[in-house]
């Protein structure tokens, strides 16, 4: 019962939306600004699907989802434009990945510093492994020539990058990653410390990757000139797949990383959840503007299939022209986009068949609920929450490389995006899934009939003009319809009753 | 007939409230122990700290001979404990079915004992594709006791089954737990002495997080007055 009247007021609220374009455009611009709006839509959803499973499994509000986004367009771009960059810099961040590893086995053998016994050595042991730790690195990217490989210029296929940009000797970047293991070394213990973990866990597994991850850093390091040519003589569309592949992994590895050193030794404590994930979007975004600098930078090339400048009749007739864009009721609407609301489409239904057919979505959908029973059921719950955490990470990269040929990349897009799909999860209903997707496309649509607003103004009758609304109006429009939701319904749209 | 759990003098702190302060009991092999006590006195909390929801602070848990104190409740529970709740904790938003699956620790547990848990609770295969959340009390005291004979437990924790129960209804418990007694140890707590008293061979007593009193169920029987003043009953 209570979920069909959920549906007719998602219906409701869509279809007056809807309805108030048609009759303020017409149909041509109001149909236009519907397909803006889905394409938005798609992007809130990517980045609001993993903000609202974290939440509704874990109670965490992650407020550096974003970066995540932000990170995995900047790494898609990257791939796709300059893989050199990449390939000299992964290995920097393997090398102390893999030191870190290795480093998490000795801090059995520091002791352990309980509230107790605040004031021990251990406690400034830690510090000081830190401040070390930070001092090695240092040491290790001292000079490095990170300048000169990021100042590419990409051109409209991609791809040709010149190929005078500086590359450090392989011997000297050798010595960078022996330092960068070592600073991991020290760093490992002080994540493990945070983990609480490691007690009797086997030595070999984390041996094991530690060696895993250094040989894949020697193996990138080595093959940095065959790998490049080999990257960029691939065509357009295989690199585009590559970017969103590697996109996406970087953001699920990002987020095992996030949630095991820094989100799970503080479940419970929602204030220094939110204190920290907020303090980690502004690192992010430091992070961001200090490797590929200050500046944005234009929306990546598309994949040949949106590639070619003329206008498609129809979708058919699409797939054989590849046309960058498309008629809709003699307008011309960018193809790239409706590619975007198809990944959307593709994720929400994938991840709906997750939750409901799989035993990860089982037992998600009972944790949501009661996440001690669950683990009481002797299902290892920390180990889902990473997963889940990864899985969340993943989708927001991927929505980050996806949008990178609609938005380009700039630092502050995590930001923004970020906060737009904070407002669609609210709007949903915090920690429903169907919800996100419903708020989604709510605040997709609010937005761009905000910005049709803008740009076409509403004919009055007897007014020479065009009644046109300031850009301010189109932001403010998705907050507007958060506001009248959230009147509504205070929980969102499908929440739970608070 | 060995000791199956052996609980040693644990504390328990939940927050900064010391909650348990010396709770010791042993439940051998084979048999129902019940957990005696009254409101608040730490029953449902030393449950929760033999399964590693609560870990006890100071002293030991042995399960099968091994010390389980501090290890993860998941670890613990996939030792072979099953953990009936208090609440009965029945996962509102998947089916009776998946309910079940959710409990299995191998793949195929629930095929392999399907037919047990039916003719145990022949409701449940009435209700199998219905949502947790539409059963009513009683159904969903079938459904929680059931999830917990999903995997091969060794020992099941009861919490509190027939809370809220109608008498004709505790009656079919009744039956049920004594039949599931020949094939898993268990540790009972219910306040309906009338019930427990006659299901456990063996009880311990706990108030105020301390266990105070330990026997056969036989003897206890015979002194009224501590059943009166411990746990309000009459027999
Ligand atoms: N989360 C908590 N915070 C503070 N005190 C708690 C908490 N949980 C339990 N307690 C206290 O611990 C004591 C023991 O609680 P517990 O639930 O173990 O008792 P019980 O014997 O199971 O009682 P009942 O018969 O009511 O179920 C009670 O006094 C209760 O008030
Ligand atoms: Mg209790």
């Amino acid at each position: 019962m209570k979920r069909y009247r959920a549906t007719f007021v998602f219906v409701l609220i869509v279809g007056s939306m809807v309805g108030l374009g048609y009759g303020l455009f017409g149909p041509q611009k109001a149909t236009a600004a519907v397909l803006s709006g889905l394409t938005l839509a798609a992007l809130y959803f990517l980045l609001g699907a993993g903000l609202s499973l974290i939440f509704g499994l874990m109670d965490v509000l992650n407020f550096a989802h974003g970066i995540l986004f932000m990170i995995g367009a900047y790494i898609g771009y990257t791939i796709f434009g300059n893989p050199r960059l990449i390939l000299n810099t992964a290995p920097l961040f393997l090398a102390l990945a893999a030191g870190a590893t290795v480093g998490g086995l000795l801090a059995q053998r520091i002791p352990d510093p309980t509230p107790r016994r605040a004031g021990s050595v251990a406690r400034y042991l830690r510090y000081l492994l830190l401040l070390l730790a930070v001092a090695v690195a240092v040491w290790g990217v001292r000079g490095f020539p990170l300048r000169p490989l990021v100042a590419f210029e990409p051109t409209t296929a991609g791809g040709a990058v010149p190929t005078a940009l500086a590359q450090e000797p392989i011997p000297r970047m050798l010595v960078r990653l022996v330092q960068l293991v070592l600073a991991g070394l020290l760093l490992g213990p002080v994540l493990a410390y945070w983990k609480q973990e490691g007690q009797r866990t086997s030595p070999w597994r984390p041996v094991a990757l530690g060696a895993g991850l250094a040989a894949l850093a020697v193996l990138l390091l080595l093959g940095r000139d065959v790998l490049e040519r080999f990257l960029l003589g691939l065509s357009v569309d295989v690199r585009f797949l590559l970017a969103l592949v590697t996109g996406a992994a970087t953001g699920a590895a990002l987020g095992v990383l996030l949630e095991t050193s820094l989100i799970r030794p503080f479940y419970g404590r929602v204030v220094t959840q939110i204190v920290l994930t907020l303090g980690l979007m502004f690192v992010g975004a430091e992070l961001v503007k200090f490797i590929w600098g200050k500046e944005g930078r234009p929306p990546m090339a598309v994949p040949s299939l949106f590639a070619e400048s003329c206008r498609s009749p129809n979708l058919i007739a699409w797939l054989t022209e590849r046309c960058s864009s498309i008629d809709v009721l003699g307008r011309a609407f960018p193809t790239y986009r409706l590619f975007i609301i198809a990944v959307g489409l593709v994720i929400l239904i994938g991840v709906a068949l997750l939750l409901k057919y799989s035993r990860l979505g089982m037992i998600v959908r009972a944790g949501v609920q009661d996440s001690a029973m669950v683990e009481a059921l002797g299902i290892n719950v920390r180990r889902v929450f990473t997963t889940v955490f990864a899985l969340g990470s993943a989708l927001a990269a991927l929505g980050g490389v996806v949008a990178a040929p609609f938005v380009g990349v700039y630092p502050e897009m995590g930001g923004i995006f970020q906060l737009q799909a904070f407002i669609a999860v609210v709007i949903g209903g915090m920690g429903s899934y169907p919800g996100t997707a419903a708020g989604a496309l709510v605040l997709g649509l609010a937005r761009a009939l905000g910005d049709t607003l803008v740009t076409t103004g509403i004919a009055l009758p007897g007014m020479e003009q065009a009644l046109r609304a300031s850009p301010a109006v189109a932001r403010a429009s998705t907050v507007l319809i958060m506001a009248i939701v959230l009147l509504v319904r205070p929980s969102g749209i499908f929440g739970r009753k608070i | 007939m060995g000791t199956l759990l052996e609980v040693r003098d644990i504390h328990t702190f939940i927050g900064q409230f010391h909650i348990l302060q010396g709770v010791s009991l042993e439940v051998p092999e084979g048999s129902i122990t019940a957990l005696l006590g009254r409101n608040g006195a730490g029953k449902t909390t030393t449950l929760k700290s033999i399964l590693g929801l609560t870990p006890p602070r100071e002293g030991r848990v042995l399960f099968a001979g091994e010390e389980i104190q501090g290890r993860r409740a998941y670890e613990i529970a996939a030792m072979g404990i099953g953990y009936v709740p208090e609440n009965r904790a029945i996962f509102v938003n998947l089916t009776v079915e998946e309910n079940l699956r959710i409990a299995e620790r191998r793949r195929g547990d629930l095929k392999r004992r399907a037919d047990f848990i039916f003719t145990l609770f022949p409701d449940l295969k009435r209700l199998y594709r219905l949502p947790g959340g539409q059963l009513s009390g009683g159904q969903q005291q079938m459904l929680a006791i059931a999830r917990a004979l999903v995997p091969e437990n060794r020992l099941l924790l009861i919490d509190e089954p027939s809370e809220g129960l109608a008498p004709i209804l505790i009656q079919e418990l009744m039956e049920a737990i004594r039949r599931l007694s020949a094939e898993v140890t268990i540790l009972l707590v219910d306040q309906n002495f009338q019930m427990t008293s006659r299901l456990a061979d063996r009880y311990f007593l706990i108030d105020d997080g301390r266990t105070i009193r330990s026997g056969m169920m036989a003897d206890l029987l015979k002194e009224p007055e501590v059943i009166r003043r411990y746990l309000g009953a009459v027999v």
